[in-house]
């Protein structure tokens, strides 16, 4: 699914060189549940941007789903970045001035699908985020859990190969946190791959396997347990949100 | 107090763009106000020179005949005896020709008989109470003696000699340069001479959009009627003019039933009439530039607005970190500053270039450095007033925003 | 997807009201300024037929006194043609349409009863009413069958209609003329063009023509114009034959030549008829027969008022000034959405599909502007004709022409708006597609 080889990602600033990934190498599976995590400044942000393909990298290999990127356009890449590649940022990034709605139909209108298309995979992402109800709110009318799971139906409502989620719980009381990470874990058991960026290592321990990140590079590898799966269903969990 | 100019500076030259396009602002700005203003002063001048005609007293009559029985001169006479009878009339005439009116007859006039006639001067035919009726000063010489004043030209005697002419001082430097025109003889179209009798000065012509309106002759003789008809003058007393005018009307209107009054209108009419371009272009010229300005001050004020709504955290830092309100406003100020520098600059350059075209294209003056001197100091004003209220914003930033990270 | 960037585009305008409006009100005031200015350049630019100038041509030939060029403009040739000259190339048929002409004073009167006033004359021939596209109120030209047997037939200006009938419907009707009975054939409208370009006797402050008479009438009835007569050469004139026969002046011709073939083929036509008459002894002088359109019979006349181009110009300045500000605007505008662009190009948006996006908004934007613009030009054009109307440069005709706003103007005032606009969004669209999405999806 993902293979990231020796890759390097270096700033220069004048005079001034900065690895901000030295020689990374990752292997994800489809299917799996990786946390990466690290201290502030251990290169997570740079390690999200470059595998999201926000970025381009310095040296070393990535390839995303068969496809290799490194020398792709930027048209090729923004392609595979809408199809492959389904963001969760830690401050949910709706637009303000979007209903729910439209908000999911974003990353589709750039796939230039038929209209009814759309519309039934907006219908389908937000059931499974137990917000249909919420078509036409703004986010301006949500609570930050509600957003952020208007976030995650904007992510799987193309169907990616993978959800790259970025603190994705940052903002949100434990309450709210919990019902995120269920929703995410439920995902991932339906078969898409997730890939999480967070700096809690509880969080982390919810992911089957865990790379962790200091100063660019992996210092170790730690595999848990498959989780425990959810106690209640989802339904009702987003009920009392 | 150090002004600290040039990190504003290196800041400033990092993120060009937006300076860049304000800067352009301003010199056109300043291109255009400079150029315009001074445009508008030139024609306001022509406007206001004098005519040597008491313009503002003058009344206009228009008059022709309706049948045979019309006798031009006979009318004349009886008319214009009325006409100075009137309480508030100071004098009378009739003129062939209506000055300051845009149109009229040119005729050449040379030194020699076999002379090149290459230019033709503005006429007028006058009788001896002309130069009154209009408040023409009589500079030298002597005015046309009664005897002296021709009958009407008719269809069969159209080409009758003219013994003697009075000109204008303009014309006298033009036929005879450093010379004293008075006494000098010269030749019309056919070789015929006439003598100079006395010269006026100053006085304006018809054609007061030509490069020379004040090269004027004037003849001695009773309006031509076959072309058009015959024009009463009628001076008046400062202030009597609007009542004298509706009571000749009136009377005119009334006697003599061979004779028809076309209409009765000041001479000030004829001279606004043809100076209307003028103060249309005027007017054009003014309210274009002060859209200009308007734009430009309008863009300068959204665009400082929003350069400063984009460094609400670096402004909160320097808050926190001990910068008093004062010394945001200085920094906006100065950094705005900075560019509506550079663009008054490039606005100079720009300016005096437009203005030396200007003068090589439309026979304009050179522009007089009085007008770029006071035009870079408005637009620097104005520059900077549009970034005033944008600096106050920026003062009351709250250092509070500093810290916060969302 | 364009359906959906045009909803985006109204979105964006909604998020910034202020902004917005005060870029489409800046693009439209430049577009009314320009446009304006235009409008107001070819109806004063002392073109009162700017729209078919091109095409009309003056023809005049320099006949003129071997030792001493014609007085006024040395290089010129005389304004006008002898008859000789005149009735001649007046035979010829390459013109689409031709005139000749000349004025003189006649006395008119509706009855031979009433009083005779004098009335400023034109005779010419039938073409001149097509040709300088004169408005009919009643009635029309006479036909050019009616030029040759001359028929008695006059043409009215609206003035002289009133005068003469009160303003009615005068067609059919007699009117006398020094003396001789003329049926109406027609009543003009409103029209008189400043300058009078066709013939430009009489200095600026022409005269209205009063009627209009057929020319092939007037040379019958030996009628003259009433300038002093235009001669060189000592010849003997002592009747109306010999002043036809002569080398004096006196007549205007103009030709319609729709295109440049046509054009040739008249000048060689001339020339023709130009060798054949200095073989016989005339034209001592260099040939200088000329076509002269509009346009350039103005300048070489010395016309046209130098103002006007300043006046395009500084419509132009003010245009850009306008552009200008809008690029500053539009930057910053898009340079504050940069968040939610980043958000789309996190999404999967391409750096050309921001481009697009934006470039449509500016499209959207600048349409608003145009049709502001064109709103506010027309306005303020209905404006200065309404103000100045009072004033005889208005009135009359020579400025009918600043409601000339044929179509094809409007077309190109529309695209030089849409085009200006968007070719100054050039710049922000780009910029605001480079930026990084990754810097501005942290900063919140």
């Amino acid at each position: 699914m993902l293979k990231m080889k020796d890759v390097s990602k270096i700033y220069r600033a004048d005079l001034i060189e900065t690895y901000a990934l030295r020689s990374f190498s990752l292997e994800v599976a489809a299917g799996e549940f990786v946390a990466v995590t690290g201290p502030s400044g251990s290169g997570k942000t740079t390690f999200l941007n470059v595998a999201g393909l926000l970025e381009t990298f310095d040296s070393g290999s990535y390839e995303l789903d068969g496809t290799d990127v490194h020398a792709l356009s930027d048209d090729a890449r923004s392609r595979l970045r809408n199809e492959r590649i389904g963001f969760i940022f830690q401050s949910f990034n709706l637009i303000p001035d979007l209903n729910v709605q439209d908000n999911v139909d974003v990353p589709l209108r750039y796939r230039r699908l038929a209209t009814s298309d759309r519309r039934e995979r907006i219908q389908s992402a937000l059931e499974l985020v137990g917000l249909a109800a919420r078509m036409k709110h703004m986010p301006s009318q949500l609570s930050g859990g509600q957003q952020q799971r208007v976030a995650i139906a904007r992510a799987i409502a193309g169907d990616p190969a993978f959800l790259l989620a970025d603190e994705p719980t940052g903002n949100l009381d434990s309450l709210m946190a919990r019902q995120v990470m269920d929703l995410l874990e439920q995902i991932n058991d339906m078969g898409t791959t997730i890939l999480l960026v967070t700096h809690d290592p509880e969080l982390a321990q919810r992911a089957q396997r865990n790379v962790h990140l200091v100063d660019g590079q992996v210092s170790e590898l730690q595999a848990y347990e498959p989780r425990v799966r959810a106690a209640a269903p989802l339904g009702e969990t987003a009920a009392r949100a | 107090m150090s002004l600290n100019v040039r990190p504003i500076l290196s800041a400033l030259l990092r993120n060009r763009t937006g300076a860049v396009l304000v800067a352009m602002q301003i010199a056109l700005a300043l291109a255009v106000l400079v150029n315009a203003l001074y445009i508008v002063v030139q024609r306001v001048e022509k406007m206001q020179r004098s005519t040597g005609i008491d313009v503002d007293n003058v009344i206009v009559v228009a008059t022709s005949g309706l049948n045979d029985r019309y006798d031009s001169v006979a009318a004349t006479r009886v008319d214009l005896d009325y006409l100075r009878g009137v309480d508030g009339v100071v004098a009378a005439s009739a003129i062939g020709g209506i000055p300051l009116s845009d149109g009229g007859n040119a005729e050449p006039l040379v030194t020699t008989p076999d002379g090149n006639r290459a230019d033709s001067y503005n006429s007028f035919e006058f009788d001896e109470a002309a130069l009154d009726a209009l408040g023409v000063h009589l500079a030298e010489g002597r005015n046309f003696r009664h005897d002296e004043i021709q009958p009407p030209l008719t269809k069969e005697d159209a080409a009758r000699p003219i013994a003697q002419i009075i000109i204008t001082r303009a014309l006298g430097e033009r036929l005879f340069p450093g010379q004293d025109p008075l006494g000098k003889v010269v030749y019309d179209s056919l070789k015929r001479p006439s003598t100079i009798i006395g010269v006026v000065d100053p006085m304006l012509g018809a054609f007061v959009n030509s490069p020379h309106p004040d090269w004027v002759y004037l003849k001695p003789r009773a309006p031509t009627t076959f072309i058009a008809g015959v024009n009463y003058f009628v001076r008046t007393r400062p202030g009597a003019r609007d009542g004298v005018m509706r009571v000749i009307e009136e009377h005119l209107n009334q006697t003599n039933p061979d004779r028809v009054i076309h209409w009765v209108r000041p001479l000030s009419y004829f001279k606004n009439l043809s100076y209307l371009w003028d103060r249309a272009m005027s007017i054009y010229l003014l309210t274009v530039t002060a859209l200009v300005i308007g734009v430009s001050t309008l863009g300068i004020f959204a665009l400082a607005t929003f350069n400063v709504s984009t460094r609400t955290k670096q402004i909160g830092t320097r808050r926190a970190v001990g910068a008093r309100r004062r010394d945001i406003v200085r920094y906006f100020l100065i950094e705005n500053g900075l560019i509506t520098s550079a663009g008054v600059l490039v606005g100079c350059a720009l300016a005096l270039a437009t203005g030396y075209w200007l003068s090589l294209h439309y026979a304009l003056p050179r522009l007089n450095l009085y007008y770029l001197v006071g035009g870079v100091l408005a637009l620097w004003g104005i520059g900077q007033l549009a970034a005033w209220q944008p600096a106050r914003r920026a003062a009351a930033v709250s250092p509070a925003v500093a810290t916060r990270t969302v | 997807m364009l359906a959906y960037y045009t909803q985006l585009a109204f979105r964006s305008f909604r998020r910034n009201p202020g902004l917005s409006a005060l870029m489409v009100l800046a693009i439209a005031l430049g577009i009314a300024v320009c446009v304006m200015t235009l409008t107001v350049y070819h109806a004063m630019s002392g073109n009162p037929i700017w729209w078919k100038s091109e095409r009309l041509y003056s023809v005049t030939m320099d006949n003129w006194d071997p030792n001493n060029p014609y007085h006024e403009q040395p290089n010129l040739p005389p304004p006008e043609l002898t008859y000789q000259d005149a009735r001649h190339l007046f035979g010829s048929t390459i013109p689409q349409r031709k005139v000749i002409m000349f004025s003189t004073s006649g006395d008119i009167s509706a009855a031979a009863t009433t009083p005779a006033r004098p009335a400023r004359t034109r005779f010419t021939t039938a073409d001149f009413f097509a040709m300088f596209e004169v408005p009919f109120l009643y009635g029309g030209a006479w036909s050019a069958r009616a030029d040759d047997p001359p028929q008695p037939l006059i043409v009215l200006s609206r003035e002289e209609n009133e005068k003469l009938f009160g303003g009615l419907n005068s067609v059919g009707r007699t009117v006398r003329w020094n003396d001789h009975e003329f049926r109406v054939s027609g009543v003009l409208d409103d029209w008189f063009p400043r300058p009078r370009y066709y013939d430009l006797n009489g200095g600026h402050f022409q005269e209205p023509d009063s009627v209009y008479l057929p020319f092939a009438w007037g040379i019958a009835h030996e009628q003259l114009n009433d300038e002093e007569a235009d001669c060189w050469r000592p010849e003997v004139i002592n009747s109306y034959p010999d002043y036809l026969a002569s080398d004096c002046v006196w007549l205007q011709m103009w030709v319609e030549l729709p295109d440049a073939s046509s054009r040739a083929r008249m000048q060689a036509f001339i020339d023709g008829y130009w060798a054949e008459q200095r073989k016989g002894g005339r034209f001592e002088r260099p040939r200088n027969n000329r076509l002269t359109t509009v346009g350039q019979w103005l300048r070489d006349r010395e016309v046209v008022d130098n103002d006007n181009r300043l006046l395009v110009g500084l419509g132009f300045a003010f245009l850009a000034v306008c552009l200008i500000n809008t690029v500053g605007l539009l930057l910053a505008k898009f340079l504050n959405g940069a968040a939610i662009t980043g958000v789309r190009r996190a999404l999967g948006a391409s750096r050309r599909q921001v481009f697009i996006q934006h470039l449509i908004e500016v499209g959207v934007l600048s349409l608003l502007g145009a049709a502001l613009g064109l709103g506010l030009a027309a306005l303020g054009l209905a404006a200065i004709h309404h103000l100045y109307a009072a004033a005889h440069l208005f009135h009359r005709g020579g400025y009918q022409e600043l409601m000339h706003f044929d179509p094809i103007g409007v077309a190109w005032a529309l695209a030089l708006a849409v085009l200006a606009t968007l070719a100054a969004g050039l710049y922000p669209a780009w910029r605001v597609g480079r930026l990084p999405p990754a810097v501005y999806l942290k900063s919140q």
